[in-house]
């Protein structure tokens, strides 16, 4: 009986689970697997339970499809869970994978091997990035992935060269302050530009690289943080201010340039000047002004003239444009009339009287050594009709003036210069006018003129008082009236005649005497004015007192002088004469 | 003139282009969505290869086979292999599981979607079969009779995709992400 339970017992506990020294009871580990990252493999596997002291792995590789299973002897004899298979697996990426298979060992017994589930190969490796590189540059963020670079890869194999084509990269950026993420973005290249559009602040960038040809797991790369500041001296601040300052200094130097060149300086002394310009030839002598140049003619040849003049009787205004009643005159030259050196006297002369013209010119003229046309109106309208009167002048006048004057008929008296209605009214001119020649009588050469403007007129813009250089040296008495156009003025016709410089005055006052005489002359067609009717306007300027003096000179000595309207010069009548 | 040049220019290109090309057929499965099959092999790969209990011993990865193979021949093994695929593993091997026999046939759909492609690219091109490609086919079929047919068809299957990088090496296949 004993010894059959003995042995039943003996058999009972041969059967039981247990731990054998010489036995495989060791269990295998549960789970053996690769963790592989770029020629970083890992293999794994978990403990075995009820693990002691002694127990220790074995692991073993196989190539696969070609080799036997080999031990690796650096990863026995611990209780390490893992071990670093890279130096053997360096074929990975070329072959068609590994196998390992591990088993628990300890001193007495040994387990089961345990076999990697699936054929270690590329497919298995987990792709990281080596690192993340940022710089900011002009206000972007450039980034600059660099794949791994491990150790343990042969000479000319990198990241690069197994994985040629497709790489990509998952970019996740993370703004610290709001903690807003943004991601799913793919990069295509190693090297990316990230614009923040104006933002500043602290970024964070993290990286997952993959194949997009290959199924391989990416892994996140460690996260890199950069602060972007506001910049404000960018190189295109700097360049744009700089330009800016070059540009305003520029115009600053053009503006005081201008201003210097058109900064009114005062005119050197040389060039100063007192007088106008004693070229000024188209003034009229201002109405109340005295001339006192005189420009000395030649006397001599006015010696000559004037005593045949005086001979004559040219009351009957010889000149053919007067149509005088002499016509033995008309060949003559014009006379110019002295003025009356005595106004008054020639006032009383022509006040009251209307102006008859008759024969009586010439008569009355004869006293005064200057002969002077006389313009007679066979019709006359009272005071309407200006009469050239011969006037007497001054006895310093005698000699050489020649003057032409209106003399009116009826007043016909020697000495007196103002004839007839028109008198009265150039009365006060003609009182001004002999009074200031007496100290300047010595040398005159002409008479002009001298229409007395009724007070209104006077004030008229047509009076002569705008051109005063030319007659300050002259008789200025003579005032231009252009108003007379309209109705002639019988006072207003020159009753005196104020010495004139032949030169001057002519020239100056041509052109409002003509005015004045222009009703008078139409109306007496004695003048041959007509053509120059025009030239007696109120335009004063030279071009049409020379212009008047050119009809003057077209119509004939007499004519010609008489245009000018006192200012014609007695030498070129006499010229005329002459030729 | 410039025009015509460089008209000209591109025609011996292409030309030339082409003649190498012909020769290797590398260009046939472009359009293949390769991607899709790698994935889908992915996802069943651990449980195909779990069951293949003759590690040491390979059907495709002789050292002597697909390695060494010239792109003259790259042509003829590929149709060669599309064919043993689709006719022997596909049909010897037995799934229980649905959703691994799911990706299996969603591989095998595009096994013939491939054999189709490149029958049209054979029929522009010649894809003649030199004695080194009809040799490597060989010694593939007698692995594969070296062993049970079910056990060589999930070492087959399990080998997948060791033949799909070597289509990916030779044909320049583009991938769709």
């Amino acid at each position: 009986m004993l010894p059959r339970l003995a042995v039943l017992l003996a058999a009972l506990l041969s059967l039981r689970p247990g731990s054998d020294a010489h036995g495989t009871e060791l269990p295998s580990p549960p789970s053996v697997w690769f963790e592989a990252e770029f020629f970083h493999h890992i293999l794994h596997w978990t403990p075995i339970p009820n693990q002691s002291e002694s127990t220790f792995y074995e692991v073993e590789l196989l190539r696969y499809g070609i080799e036997h299973w080999k031990l690796i002897p650096t990863c026995g004899q611990t209780l390490m869970l893992s071990c670093d298979l890279t130096a053997v697996t360096l074929d990975l990426y070329h072959s068609s994978g590994y196998r390992a298979r591990v088993r628990a060992v300890n001193s007495t017994q040994h387990s089961n091997w345990t076999v990697t589930n699936t054929r270690f190969s590329v497919d298995e490796v987990t792709l990281t990035v080596g690192s993340v590189k940022l710089e900011i540059h002009n206000g972007l963020i450039l980034g600059r992935i660099q794949p791994p670079r491990p150790k343990m890869a042969p000479a000319g194999v990198t990241y690069e060269s197994i994985f040629s084509h497709f790489r990509e990269y998952e970019i996740a950026i993370r703004k610290v302050p709001e903690n807003f993420t943004f991601t799913h973005e793919k990069l295509k290249h190693e090297n990316f530009s990230l614009q923040t559009s104006g933002e500043v602040g602290e970024f964070c960038i993290k990286v997952k690289p993959s194949i997009s040809s290959r199924t391989n797991k990416g892994m996140w790369s460690k996260e890199e943080c950069i602060s972007l500041t506001r910049q404000y001296f960018t190189v295109t601040n700097i360049i744009i201010i700089f330009a800016f300052v070059l540009l305003s200094g520029a115009l600053a130097c053009c503006l005081a340039l201008q201003l210097y060149v058109r900064h009114r300086r005062k005119l050197p002394s040389v060039l100063l000047f007192k007088k106008p310009s004693p070229f000024i030839l188209g003034s009229q002598p201002p109405c109340p002004e005295t001339q006192d140049t005189i420009h000395p003619l030649d006397e001599e040849a006015f010696l000559k003239v004037s005593p045949e003049l005086r001979n004559l009787d040219l009351h009957g205004s010889t000149d053919s444009g007067f149509g005088s009643n002499k016509p033995s005159l008309q060949t003559e030259e014009p006379q110019f009339l002295l003025s009356d050196p005595h106004p008054q006297a020639n006032r009383t002369l022509g006040s009251g009287e209307p102006p008859e013209l008759g024969d009586s010119c010439g008569s009355d003229s004869s006293n005064s050594t200057d002969s002077g046309i006389c313009l007679q109106e066979r019709s006359l309208s009272p005071g309407t009709r200006p009469v050239w009167e011969q006037q007497v002048g001054s006895d310093s006048r005698d000699q050489d003036d020649s003057g032409i004057g209106l003399v009116q008929n009826s007043e016909g008296q020697a000495g007196d210069t103002q004839g007839g209605p028109a008198l009265d009214h150039s009365s006060p001119p003609e009182t001004e006018v002999p009074g200031e020649e007496d100290p300047a009588a010595v040398a005159f050469r002409g008479y002009l003129r001298q229409t007395r403007c009724t007070e209104e007129k006077a004030t008229k813009t047509g009076c002569l008082e705008e051109e005063s250089p030319l007659t300050d040296g002259l008789g200025p008495k003579f005032r231009a009236c252009l108003d007379d156009e309209e109705g002639w003025h019988p006072p207003a016709l020159a009753k005196g005649y104020l010495k004139q410089d032949p030169l001057e005055m002519t020239l100056a006052s041509s052109g409002a005497p003509t005015g004045q005489w222009n009703q008078p002359t139409e109306e007496w067609s004695l003048l041959a004015l007509s053509n120059c009717g025009d030239l007696g306007t109120s335009d004063w300027s030279f071009a049409h007192n020379l212009a008047s003096l050119g009809c003057l000179a077209a119509q004939g000595g007499l004519l010609g002088s008489f245009n000018s309207d006192l200012v014609t010069l007695p030498l070129i009548s006499s010229l005329h004469s002459n030729e | 003139m410039k025009l015509q040049c460089v008209s000209l220019w591109l025609l011996g290109t292409m030309l030339i282009l082409c003649f190498v090309d012909s020769r290797s057929l590398r260009k046939c499965l472009i359009s293949t969505d390769m991607h899709h099959v790698e994935e889908s092999f992915q996802e069943i790969k651990r449980a195909i290869q779990a069951k293949d209990i003759f590690p040491n011993v390979t059907i495709l990865s002789t050292l002597e086979t697909l390695q060494s193979i010239k792109p003259l021949d790259v042509c003829c093994v590929t149709k060669n292999l599309l064919a043993f695929y689709v006719d022997r593993v596909f049909k010897d091997h037995q799934e229980p599981h649905p959703q691994i026999l799911r990706k299996i046939s969603s591989i095998a759909n595009s096994f013939l979607y491939m054999q189709k492609t490149l029958r049209q690219c054979q029929e522009q091109r010649q894809c003649h079969c030199r004695q080194e490609a009809t040799n490597v086919t060989r010694v593939i079929h007698d692995n594969y009779d070296q062993l049970e047919a079910r056990s060589a068809a999930i070492k087959s299957l399990g080998e997948l995709d060791v033949f799909l990088a070597w289509i990916d090496k030779n044909h320049e296949v583009t991938s769709s992400a």
